[in-house]
Parts: C-alpha cells; sequence; structure tokens
C-alpha cells in the first residue's frame, strides 16, 4: 500500500467521523420521529422498530397542529429576505461605487451592528415593540430581524459588487444606459451568485431564529421554532413529535440549500479565483 | 450619422487634489480624423479621454462637440462610443445581446436592432459568434466584440482606450490595418489613446503628444517625426529613438566628441546644445566622427549598431549588407538638416 493511498484512507476516515458527529443528530430526529413514543424512550435504543408516520399526522392535522406556525415561520423568513434584499443591494451597490461623505463611518458602522451580543438588545427591542404595539406581530418581529439581517446582508453583498471593474458601468453610461439602468441591467446579473448566497444566509437566519422570536412573538404570530415548545411540558417531553417538527422545519432549509447549492459555491469561490470568473 | 464629430479642447485642466493631471490643454479634431493621444503613462493622454467621454470632469475648460459646449453633458447624452482597454464587455450577455446594447437603451425596434446588430457584427468579422458569451472568446475576437459594440450606434465619436495594448504581437499587427479601413469605411471620427508611437505613426492623421499633463506637440506623424518640438518628444518618437547628444554650438557647427559637423543654423555665437540624431540618418564615410562598434542588433533587413563615440553611446540603424564587425572603429556623419538642435535647460527644438 502507498503512502498516497494511506493518506487518502486516513483523511477519508477523519472526515467521516465529522460528518457522523455533524448528522447524528438529524439522523436521530429522523429516526425518533417514526417511532412512537414508547419507542422513542426504549433502553437500549432500539434499532429495528416498525416506522409510523403517527407522529406527523399528529403534529400536521392534530389538535396542537404546527401548520400555522410554519405558515408564520415562513412568511416571517420571506418578508425579511424580500425588504433586505430591496434595501441591502442599493446600499451595498452605494457603498461599493458612490464617494459620499459618511462613507467610511457608514461602512463601519454596518459592522459594528454584528458585534452587539443579541442578549443585551433584547429587552431595549421589546420596550420599543411594546410601545408602538408591534409585539406579536409580522412587522414587529420583521423590523427587529432587518436591524441584524440588513447589515449583514450589506456588508456580504460589498464585496461583490466590488469585484466588478468600474469599466463596464462606464460602458453602459457611454451605452447610453441611466445609472438605475447599469445596476439593473449590467451590474445586478453580475452579481446574481452573490445574491442568492446572500438570499439563501438571510432567509436561513429568520427561519432558525429562536431568542427574539421567543421573546417578542405570541399567540398570533409564533414560528415554528417557538412553537415547538409546546411538545416540552414539565411533566413530560413528547419527543417523537417534537423529532417530526424539527424534520418539517429542516425541510425548506434543504430544500433552498439544494436548489440555491450552484450559486452558493460559485459565490463563495469567486473571491479566490479574481478575475477568472469574470471573461 | 448624427453629427459631424468636431471637436475642441479650451484650456482643460484637472486637478487630482494638489496634482495636475492636465495643465491647460487645448486641441482640434477635425471631422473625419484619426487623432492620436500620444504619451508614455501618466502623461494626461487618458486623462483627457475620460474627459472627452464624459467620464471625468474638468476642473477648468470647455469641451466642444461640433461647436456645442458638453462640458457639463452626461456621459450617455453625448452621443459618443467607446473601446475600453479591457473592452468591457458585458460577460453575462451573448455577443449579439452585448452590440444590441446601445441600440436598444436607444429604444430602437427589436427588426432594426437585429440587422444593425449583423452589419456591425460582420464589418469585424464575427458575425458566426453572436450567440457566444465573451468568456468563449479568445482575445482577439472580444476586441472585435467591443468594436462591433461600438460601431453599431453609428456615434458620431469614436472613441478607443489603447484598444490594441492586451493582444499578441502579430494580431496587433491584423488588428492594427484592420481599424484603420475600418475607420475609414465609416468616415467617423476617431481619437485614439496609446503609449505605443508606432500605432500612432502608422494610425493617425494628426497626433497629440502628451508629456507631464501638457500636450508638446500637434501634427502629422511625419511631421513629429520630422521636426519633433522637445527632447522629451524626441526621445519618445522612433524606433530606436533619436541620438540626444550633448554638444557645443560654434558659430553654424557642433562639436561632438572632438569632432565638427555643420548644422543648417548659421548664426554666430557659442553655446551648449543638445544635437539630435535619428539611428537612420547617420551615413559611413571617411574622416567623420570615430566611433568603435559595442554591439550589433541584427534585425533581418537591418541592424542596429550600438556605438561608443569617445564615451558618448550613439545608435545607428545600417541596412543589410553594411553591416560592420563588433568592435570594429567606424567613422560616421550626418548631413546637416538631420541635425536637430535642443536646448538643455528649456528642453526645447531651438
Amino acid at each position: 500500500m502507498t503512502a498516497k493511498r494511506l493518506r487518502a484512507i486516513a483523511l477519508l476516515a477523519i472526515s467521516m467521523v465529522f460528518l457522523l458527529a455533524w448528522a447524528f443528530p438529524i439522523i436521530w430526529s429522523v429516526l425518533n420521529s417514526l417511532k412512537t413514543d414508547s419507542d422513542v424512550l426504549a433502553y437500549p435504543p432500539k434499532l429495528v422498530f416498525s416506522p409510523t408516520l403517527e407522529a406527523y399526522r399528529d403534529v400536521l392535522f392534530g389538535s396542537g397542529s404546527i401548520l400555522p406556525n410554519l405558515l408564520s415561520s415562513a412568511i416571517i423568513s420571506v418578508g425579511t429576505t424580500i425588504v433586505t434584499m430591496l434595501m441591502a443591494v442599493p446600499a451595498a451597490y452605494a457603498l461599493a461605487r458612490l464617494r459620499f461623505r459618511g462613507k467610511k463611518f457608514a461602512g463601519f458602522y454596518v459592522l459594528a451592528t454584528q458585534m452587539l451580543p443579541p442578549v443585551g438588545i433584547i429587552i431595549p427591542y421589546f420596550l420599543v415593540l411594546r410601545n408602538i404595539g408591534w409585539i406579536d406581530t409580522y412587522q414587529g418581529i420583521i423590523l427587529i430581524y432587518l436591524s441584524f439581517s440588513l447589515p449583514f446582508a450589506i456588508w456580504l453583498l460589498v464585496s461583490y459588487f466590488e469585484d466588478i471593474p468600474f469599466e463596464m458601468e462606464e460602458a453602459a453610461y457611454l451605452d447610453g444606459a441611466s445609472r438605475l439602468k447599469t445596476l439593473w441591467r449590467i451590474i445586478i446579473p453580475q452579481v446574481r451568485g452573490g445574491i442568492a448566497v446572500t438570499v439563501v444566509f438571510v432567509f436561513l437566519n429568520a427561519w432558525n431564529e429562536f431568542l427574539f422570536a421567543v421573546v417578542l412573538s405570541g399567540n398570533t404570530v409564533r414560528p415554528v421554532t417557538v412553537a415547538m415548545f409546546n411538545f416540552v411540558s414539565v411533566e413530560q417531553t413528547l419527543w417523537a413529535k417534537l423529532a417530526a417538527v424539527s424534520v418539517l422545519a429542516m425541510l425548506p432549509v434543504v430544500v433552498l440549500g439544494v436548489v440555491a447549492q450552484k450559486h452558493i459555491v460559485k459565490g463563495l469561490t469567486v473571491g479566490a479565483v479574481k478575475g477568472g470568473g469574470r471573461r | 450619422m448624427s453629427g459631424q464629430g468636431q471637436v475642441s479642447f479650451r484650456n482643460i485642466v484637472k486637478m487630482h487634489g494638489e496634482f495636475a493631471a492636465l495643465k491647460g490643454v487645448n486641441f482640434d479634431i477635425k471631422p473625419g480624423e484619426f487623432f492620436a493621444l500620444l504619451g508614455p503613462s501618466g502623461s494626461g493622454k487618458s486623462t483627457t479621454l475620460r474627459i472627452l467621454a464624459g467620464l471625468d470632469a474638468p476642473t477648468a475648460g470647455r469641451v466642444l462637440i461640433d461647436d456645442k459646449d458638453v462640458t457639463s453633458t452626461d456621459a450617455r447624452d453625448r452621443d459618443i462610443a467607446m473601446v475600453f482597454q479591457s473592452y468591457a464587455l458585458y460577460p453575462h450577455m451573448t455577443v449579439a445581446e452585448n452590440i444590441a446594447f446601445p441600440l436598444e437603451m436607444a429604444r430602437l425596434p427589436k427588426a432594426q436592432i437585429a440587422s444593425a446588430v449583423q452589419e456591425a457584427a460582420r464589418k469585424v468579422k464575427i458575425d458566426h459568434l453572436l450567440d457566444r458569451k465573451p468568456g468563449q472568446l479568445s482575445g482577439g475576437q472580444q476586441q472585435r466584440c467591443a468594436l462591433a459594440r461600438a460601431i453599431v450606434r453609428k456615434a458620431r465619436l469614436f472613441l478607443l482606450d489603447e484598444p490594441l495594448s492586451n493582444l499578441d504581437a502579430k494580431l496587433r499587427l491584423e488588428t492594427r490595418a484592420e481599424l484603420k479601413k475600418l475607420q475609414r469605411s465609416l468616415g467617423v471620427t476617431a481619437v485614439y489613446v496609446t503609449h505605443d508611437q508606432e500605432e500612432a505613426m502608422t494610425l493617425a492623421d494628426r497626433m497629440a503628444v502628451f508629456m507631464s499633463g501638457e500636450i508638446q506637440q500637434i501634427g502629422t506623424p511625419a511631421e513629429v517625426f520630422a521636426r519633433p518640438n522637445s527632447i522629451d518628444i524626441a526621445g519618445f518618437i522612433g524606433n530606436p529613438p533619436m541620438n540626444l547628444v550633448p554638444a557645443r554650438y560654434v558659430d553654424g557647427d557642433v562639436i561632438i566628441a572632438g569632432h565638427r559637423l555643420k548644422t543648417t543654423t548659421t548664426t554666430a555665437g557659442k553655446r551648449d546644445v543638445v544635437v539630435g540624431l535619428r539611428p537612420g540618418a547617420l551615413r559611413m564615410t571617411e574622416g567623420g566622427l570615430g566611433a568603435r562598434v559595442d554591439l550589433i542588433e541584427d534585425l533581418g533587413d537591418t541592424a542596429v549598431l550600438d556605438l561608443d563615440c569617445a564615451g558618448t553611446m550613439i545608435r545607428m540603424r545600417v541596412s543589410d549588407g553594411n553591416i560592420p564587425s563588433e568592435g570594429e572603429t567606424i567613422s560616421i556623419t550626418a548631413r546637416p538638416r538631420d541635425i536637430h538642435l535642443f536646448d538643455p535647460t528649456t528642453r526645447m527644438r531651438l
């Protein structure tokens, strides 16, 4: 056996260990979501069991259906993503291109907001929202989510815009395009990889968010991350149902990841092969 | 054609903070002319082109196109087409979409756009590549695509910023010739920026030679070659450029390395001068300026000799069959009308 072969096997083994560690919670959730509550609690864990969709039926169509919560999560995530992108794309373009007073400060401010510990600002956010009567509303939660998704999206997008040569825009102006038309027809199509990456990250952050949601939501607007805890009570934890909800909550994330995979990989490697993918 | 394409620069100044990129530039370009802006990098030629295009605003002065003041007109309203050094093709569009873009912006009907794109592509011989993306083209094809995008609109002015510098040597020569033919056939005014004096010499009807933010000379290539205005231009034009030798002027003669050469000047008096001698204007003769052949660069039909004339380096071009050997001592001279005199302090022609 050659040294090269040995190294390949060693690498494979190491990556299998990491993969297993990463995949274990997911496998655990999927398996337990297919068990009955008694099977879940069996010790030692049953590896062979008769799978049932009962937990799914209960959490979707039972008395405590999480369908409204999935809908809430979807509205919040999609809403946050749309508003974020509508504001972040022009803002990132401006930061990358235009010269204006306070640009340096604006750039720093955008990044600085990312450094605040979220726990420290929950209470003020709660008080502000309560005063304007936006607790337990979509606009309230989306507004708060914007406060961290927007700086993040701007910061991520700026580097993509900066990668586009100035001459590209100048050529468009001379071809008779206005600044807006140039942005829409020439610049944005070239940063669509970056936009896809940003959309995915913003959507996922909003979909996965728990800390702010648990404080700022209520009975009307309750995203699935919060609603999951209906299945955890003082007396008992309904593990099978909890697992089923987890799997359902993971689905959109997985779908989005698969759909956007090509763009994400391309978007993440743009910096590595500067100029390579451009012409 | 939508305009005549007549250009005037009036005292254009461009400051970058304290640094003067352009120190009062004046020139006039006639309609239909191929006008080159020639100069070393940092001399202000590209800034001049950008101001003409409307991509930069001058700090002072006026830009006139067809007798209309366009100094504060937006780039997109100037009716100017430009080929960039990097070509600046839109990578997400096909060749056809790239060429069509300026017409789309002008809101031309679809059918008219399609036929104009075909025609422009045919003129630069890329009509078989219309469905490709710029990334799938060779450098030369990309360059043609950029040309097609510029000519499709039939703008009144055609600006080219070092368009050949990214091509390899052979392609550059071919494209150079085609560019000239294309400009002639379109009859459009072309303004061409280059640092390559040979490109300017071969392409331009007239050229402006830039040196550190100023135009030092405007004229036809032949005029600039025959009578360079300054030491800087003399040392920039020609390949190899003019020999510039410090010498003493005495009553119509110059003394180089102890040898007297007659000039066309007859003014009496003595002064220090810089003598300019074209490598091709030097002749071998009996009893001339003694020179040892240090090095021979054989170019095939001609050769360039590096001569050591008592410590002064002089380069001389000789034709095939007339080449001495290295280490040999020869004797050279120049006709009075081939001797250029410059002032060593002002660096201008005397």
